[in-house]
């Protein structure tokens, strides 16, 4: 069972980090289709965080960032997000996934399609993982047990 | 030698301090011996009305509440504007492109995450200080880094001399700063020195491991203490910098006076 940290150099210095941490996460997701990086990294970046956050402030003070509900909301939100794309894709007569079809509805040409699905993609991605990564981390944590707020 | 030219310093700037607060006390009173004369000039023309000092001292109240509020609510804005600012000076740094789609997309980031941590980035930051505190603060890291070198070439001597004369013990006192920023800046500064550990800071008392004993006598001198108080405008720490600016205020004054 976690409780918040007693240590205030520990305290100070992760509620220092943690906005430059998730700015960072978004910078993996954002730039993930040119350099390094992309919608996983990004996410687990982004689930660090907030397992940061859990680590030294406790559950109560963190489920006041990140509820239980938008945690379910987050991760399902995520893989609408990647199997919508796709399935535009299929309507727009292409494959699974096709990205260069989008081009169509995004008055772009296909290149630029391709581009900016994969965004899409990477952004579904970063949210499924995010979410999933910490409430992983936060049901081991709790030893299965349902949090307080959502007992009642 | 250090510690007697410290003491001088601090009874020097002391005396300095004495100086101006006697001048400026000696200023408000003539002033405020003006102010009797008008309002009783004032009472006298319109005696009338009759204000009591008990309704005046409400309307004060009320126009402190006033302020009190304006500015918390202020503080909480500019909180988020400052974490935004912070955040996407980060981002351009860590993207380095500079076309519209990706500053665009900086900025949507920023804001997201400026509006998640607003409260974590800037928690326990007064009101207008900010500022200065950063400017102190990039002026403080040379003097740190200096510190850092002489305290290595002191435990490279250590480590070498074939007698290796260590002395390690734990020191432990209580600080005069206030607030739990400057307690870290101070930990860390301590840490980042060589030959000096911050084990743990438990309600305002540091307890920090040291390698010899000079290096403690350094700590114990309390320069670092002294020059994090003047950072984050804490404890009445006499400092020299404050002195000298005192003296120019002094100096402005009998000029004036």
């Amino acid at each position: 069972m976690i409780r918040s940290s007693e240590d205030i150099i520990i305290r100070t210095v992760s509620r220092i980090l943690v906005p430059f941490i998730q700015l960072f996460a978004l910078y993996v997701i954002a730039h993930g289709h040119y350099s390094p990086g992309g919608g996983f990294q990004g996410g687990v970046i982004l689930g660090a965080s907030l397992v940061l956050l859990l680590i030294t402030y406790g559950p109560s003070d963190t489920r006041r960032h990140i509820s239980g509900k938008s945690v379910a909301v987050f991760s399902s939100l995520g893989v609408l997000i990647y199997s919508g794309i796709g399935f535009i894709c299929l309507l727009l007569l292409g494959n699974y996934l096709d990205y260069g079809k989008l081009s169509g509805i995004l008055h772009v040409t296909p290149a630029e399609a391709r581009s900016l699905g994969i965004l899409g993609i990477e952004i579904g991605v970063g949210f499924t993982v995010m979410a999933i990564m910490f409430s992983i981390f936060f049901d081991i944590s709790s030893g299965g047990k349902p949090p307080e707020d959502e007992k009642e | 030698m250090e510690v007697t030219l410290l003491i001088q310093a601090t009874d020097d700037s002391f005396r300095i301090l004495e100086d101006a607060r006697k001048q400026a006390k000696g200023l408000l009173d003539s002033a405020s011996i003006l102010e009797d004369a008008r309002r009783q000039a004032k009472g006298l023309l319109d005696s009338t009305v009759g204000v009591t000092s008990e309704t005046r001292q409400m309307e004060k109240q009320k126009i402190q509440a006033i302020f009190k509020g304006a500015q918390e609510a202020k503080s909480s804005f500019q909180n988020f504007i400052a974490t935004f600012f912070l955040l996407f000076v980060f981002w351009v740094l860590l993207s380095g492109k500079f076309d519209l789609f990706h500053l665009t997309m900086g900025v949507i980031c920023s804001v997201v995450i400026a509006h998640l941590t607003h409260d974590l980035l800037l928690a326990n930051v007064r009101v207008g200080e900010t500022r200065v505190i950063v400017r102190r603060f990039i002026t403080y890291i040379p003097w740190l880094i200096y510190q850092i070198i002489l305290s290595n070439i002191h435990v490279a001597y250590l480590a070498l001399s074939p007698r290796m004369p260590i002395d390690p013990h734990v020191l432990r006192f209580s600080t005069k700063l206030e607030s739990d920023i400057s307690w870290v800046t101070l930990a860390n500064s301590i840490t980042l020195t060589p030959g000096t550990i911050t084990m743990d800071i438990k309600d305002g008392e540091f307890f920090v491991h040291a390698l010899d004993k000079k290096v403690a006598d350094d700590l114990h001198a309390g320069e670092m203490e002294d020059r994090v108080a003047h950072i984050f405008m804490e404890a009445d720490h006499i400092y020299i910098q404050d002195a000298l600016d005192v003296a120019r205020i002094y100096v402005a004054l009998r000029k004036w006076g």
